[in-house]
């Protein structure tokens, strides 16, 4: 006490100019990142969707038709009126801060190009408002019920493009049949064993499922004749998802809402699957993608009209849906020149081509999208498997303990390693030696999930350290063996962080293009791949492909839409990762 | 009685009804089935795929003289747009084939994919060299030379570099040899005492060792320069300096006359300034250039890399596509007759 009574003449002054210099230059070194990051999207963005050719009129009548009712619709769910007289105040302000500025620095500095007072301030105004205004209105009921709504039909969408292209190369005649010889007795074994109490049923489920599968690769030589593909699908990926949701609903009260909500989905599943051939859409992936959108919808409709609190907010997909068209229609009717944007309906379906205007990705995204999807289950069982292993079962300290750590420094180095290296190690080790052929799937995807093993390792060991260890001696406490520990506490508490590391290794690899090109991935393919071990071609190598053609729509237009069409599906995929992530969270 | 009857009516109607709805889900079934090529066909790649395509909109139905099959190609980035655009058209014509065009570089091309026989054909940029024969020889890969097109080498400068039109051949020489001058007063002794910036072909590129062989010979090339593989980085290079010089392909050129200004080249009889019909007449020299693809013999030997490779000859002189689309000089009829003839004679001992 008296000491520091004696120090109190040393207070005086201190400066706080070095604390508030420092304070402004971390902010700087943040936002200059964030800033420069942002307008390289902007002008991809532009360059995309033919932006810089959009008149005023086009801008205004989607900005009236779609953007001020989607603002109106999260004001409303967020119900303040201080967030209503901000976002009102900032639209406005910003309308007139943006053409101001913009005019004065096109007149006094330098014109810039590919951009309008308009598009500046849709891009720094609007944009951002509008994302603030999803997140306040996302706490209402009503914006929950909306989002959640538009989500179940986005991610619906999504999941069923994906798997209708995972199965453009898996064989769906063997799923078939290990589906009908394996998955559905065994799940029938587990389900009966779980509601009668029958411990042997469900014991018995897993040997017959793997006998099951075992017999259908066998089967797969000898049978020479199948059901046709649409309905193999029905049969085994939309009945039983219908089935699911029919119980989902069941289990919260009425059985006429149970079977509508199981029923109607799937009759429109069975309805667009067979229709869709007619309109030129391919069946089969219609089946799925309906069934998966269908099923889910279903359910929170049921549930949201069950809780019956902010049932408005199921409205939201028809006014967004309402918007584009009556903007359609308005545009259409007062003859409003549209642009014409290079990432459209064709460019996502179509193959490769010399004339800009012709020229698709399809053949590049199935590849892109069947390479990802393999590595994510490679790298996910061997990251998790070496840092289980490692944290859980190698001891600290002696000979042993040693090696640990001499493989963990090893570990680490590898992840710094350039891809070019792994490239070189698919090549010699994949194609050359184990024979899986230059340039195929499998080598690619063997490849990459190399190249970001280190990464997943190190972040799942991170997670796996940061379960306290209490937990673990608890569960000893109890009498529990290492391997329920590890299953029952250790690794429900760390899967957020391991998908966290997952889906930022994911994020590299769907990305990376060095190790493509060594290992001899084509340039460009003209078809989709047909099986894993046919050659393929990804987004990136695509896309690099066109960078250097001589045509300047290549270089900007199609190179645009393509860096765009390779976002939106990182987007989608690690936004699958993050749900998964948030609900096991939930979950623990 | 009329209780048993109407029981009766109703086992029948029950009976019917069931048997009607077997019948109908026989058909349905029958009329929904596929049959497959057996199982454990893991290795054929078209096999399993051709059935069920989601391409079938003429699926089976020219089932008779349907082409199927990989086709793979890789090697020079000059070719490689030549290349793609004609197998874009034969792939639309024959839904079964399954192709794959790398843009590896010429000699890439040849030493890590064609010659130890993992390609059907490889595009050069120029003739195959004595390295690659030998280890092509090696390996067992034969194989014909296959003119594709002819190229312009196109030299080129900055737009606003109006103090130049043309250089003769010693006067490139001297800017791109291996000990090359500094200014370009020492080129030419009316041009600006200014440095020169250099921008050309990565020497992984055929067109480096072409420019060497045409216009340098023995005197080497400089290595004080932007070496790049990507005509990109050369044209913004020399587009944003006005005493650049740069050259590439004269596709790039011919797609974008605007964004650069080629000079004429003088070697003895005036300068002459690239286009498609001085190189086709071939008074733009040295620096036209024939550009090549090598099918493999024994590739050669499968129905649908051989129907590919006459189609490939047939489009040579296919003005549209060649000089339109991609940038290059068309072979003239009586190239694609030779050309044509000599793959016919390597088809008819592959097959033969």
């Amino acid at each position: 006490m008296a000491t520091d009574n004696a120090n109190a003449d040393g207070f005086g002054e201190v400066s706080r100019v070095r604390g508030i210099l420092f304070e402004y230059l971390s902010l700087g070194a943040s936002v200059a990142g964030l800033v420069a990051l942002g307008v390289l999207l902007v002008y991809v963005a532009i360059d995309a969707f033919d932006l810089a050719s959009a008149s005023p009129g086009w801008l205004l009548t989607y900005f009236l038709t779609l953007v001020i009712p989607f603002l109106a619709f999260c004001l409303y769910s967020a119900d303040d009126s201080a967030v209503t007289r901000r976002v009102l105040v900032v639209l406005a302000g910003g309308l007139v801060a943006v053409a101001v500025i913009f005019t004065a620095i096109e007149a006094f500095v330098v014109t810039i190009p590919r951009l309008s007072w308009q598009l500046t301030y849709l891009f720094v105004v609007v944009a951002p408002a509008t994302a603030y205004l999803a997140y306040v209105g996302s706490h209402g009921r009503v914006g929950a019920v909306g989002f959640g709504l538009l989500g179940r039909l986005v991610g619906g969408t999504a999941i069923g493009l994906a798997v209708g292209t995972l199965f453009l190369v898996f064989d769906e005649l063997v799923w078939f049949l290990a589906y009908t010889l394996g998955v559905l007795p065994a799940a029938a074994l587990y389900a009966y064993g779980r509601r009668r109490d029958a411990g042997r049923a469900v014991t018995a489920a897993i040997p017959v499922g793997l006998v099951g599968l075992v017999a259908a690769v066998f089967l797969r030589g000898v049978v020479r004749t199948y059901p046709s593909d649409l309905i193999i699908y029905l049969w085994t990926l939309a009945v039983p998802i219908a089935a699911v949701g029919a119980l989902v609903v069941d289990a919260r009260g009425s059985r006429t809402a149970a079977v509508a909500a199981g029923g109607v989905p799937l009759a429109l599943a069975i309805a667009g699957g067979f229709l869709a051939g007619n309109v030129g859409l391919p069946g089969p992936t219609t089946l799925i993608v309906i069934a998966l959108t269908g099923v889910p919808t279903a359910i929170y409709v049921h549930r949201v009209v069950d809780v019956g609190d902010g049932t408005v907010g199921l409205g939201l997909p028809l006014l967004l849906a309402a918007g584009v068209i009556v903007g359609a229609l308005v545009v259409e009717a007062w003859g409003v020149p549209a642009p014409d944007p290079w990432l459209d309906v064709s460019y996502v379906t179509e193959a490769p081509s010399r004339n800009a205007t012709e020229a698709g990705l399809y053949p590049a995204i199935v590849g892109s999208v069947i390479i990802i999807a393999l590595v994510a289950v490679l790298s996910f069982v061997l990251g998790v498997g070496t840092s289980v292993f490692l944290e859980e079962y190698m001891p600290e300290t002696g000979v042993l303990g040693s090696l640990t750590r001499l493989l963990q420094i090893n570990i680490a180095n590898l992840a710094a390693i350039p891809s070019v290296v792994y490239g070189l190690l698919g090549l010699g080790l994949f194609a050359n030696l184990l024979g899986f052929g230059y340039g195929t799937a499998v080598t690619a995807s063997l490849t990459l999930s190399l190249l970001i093993l280190p990464i997943t390792i190190i972040s799942a060991q991170e997670a796996i350290r940061s379960v306290p260890d209490d937990l673990r001696r608890g569960s000893d406490a109890m009498g529990a063996t290492r391997w329920q520990t590890t299953k029952n506490v250790v690794l429900p508490e760390a899967l957020p962080g391991i998908l966290t590391g997952t889906i930022l290794a994911l994020g590299r690899a769907i990305g990376e293009t060095a190790p493509l090109i060594m290992i001899g991935a084509a340039t460009t393919v003209f078809s989709a791949p047909s099986s894993l071990f046919s050659r393929f071609s990804a987004m990136p190598m695509q896309i690099y492909a066109w960078a250097g053609f001589p045509q300047a729509e290549f270089r900007y237009g199609v190179v645009a839409a393509g860096v765009i069409t390779l976002l939106i599906i990182l987007i989608g995929m690690n936004g699958t990762a993050i749900l998964l992530r948030n609900r096991a969270e939930r979950g623990s | 009685m009329a209780p048993s009857q109407n029981l009766e009516a109703e086992g029948i109607t029950r009976r019917r009804s069931l048997a009607a709805l077997a019948g109908a889900g026989a058909l349905a079934l029958a009329g929904c089935t596929q049959s497959s090529g057996g199982g454990g066909s893991d290795g054929g790649s078209g096999d399993d795929g051709s059935g069920d395509d989601g391409s079938g909109d003429d699926g089976s139905g020219d089932g008779g003289d349907s082409l199927s099959g990989s086709i793979n190609i890789a090697g020079s980035s000059t070719v490689f747009p030549l290349m793609s655009a004609v197998m874009e058209d034969f792939a639309e014509e024959h839904p079964g084939i399954d192709p794959t065009i790398s843009s590896t570089g010429s000699g890439g091309g040849f030493s890590n994919y064609f010659c130890v026989g993992e390609t059907d054909f490889n595009n050069a940029s120029r003739p195959i060299q004595p390295e690659e024969e030998q280890l092509c020889a090696d390996n067992g890969v034969e194989y014909i030379e296959l003119v594709a097109a002819t190229d312009a080498l196109t030299v080129v400068v900055n737009p606003e570099a109006d103090w130049i039109d043309s250089l003769t051949i010693e006067e490139l020489a001297t800017i791109w040899e291996s000990d090359a001058v500094e200014t370009w007063d020492e080129v030419r002794d009316e041009f600006p005492n200014e440095e020169i910036e250099r921008y050309g072909a990565a020497d992984t590129s055929g067109t480096y060792d072409y420019f060497i062989e045409a216009v340098l010979g023995e005197r080497g090339h400089t290595s004080d320069y932007q070496a790049t593989e990507q005509d990109n980085n050369i044209a913004t290079g020399v587009a944003g300096s006005e005493y650049a010089i740069g050259y590439f392909g004269f596709a790039y050129y011919f797609q974008n006359p605007d964004q650069l200004k080629a000079l004429g080249i003088d070697s003895g009889d005036g300068p002459v300034e690239p286009s498609l019909e001085t190189a086709s007449s071939g008074e733009y020299t040295p620096l036209s250039r024939p550009l090549f693809t090598y099918p493999s013999i024994e590739s050669l030997g499968n129905e649908h890399v051989a129907e590919f490779a006459r189609y490939f000859v047939e489009q040579t002189t296919n003005e549209d596509l060649v000089a339109g689309d991609v940038g290059y000089v068309p072979a003239t009829e009586e190239t694609q007759e030779e050309q044509m003839q000599k793959l016919e004679d390597a088809i008819e001992q592959a097959q033969g």
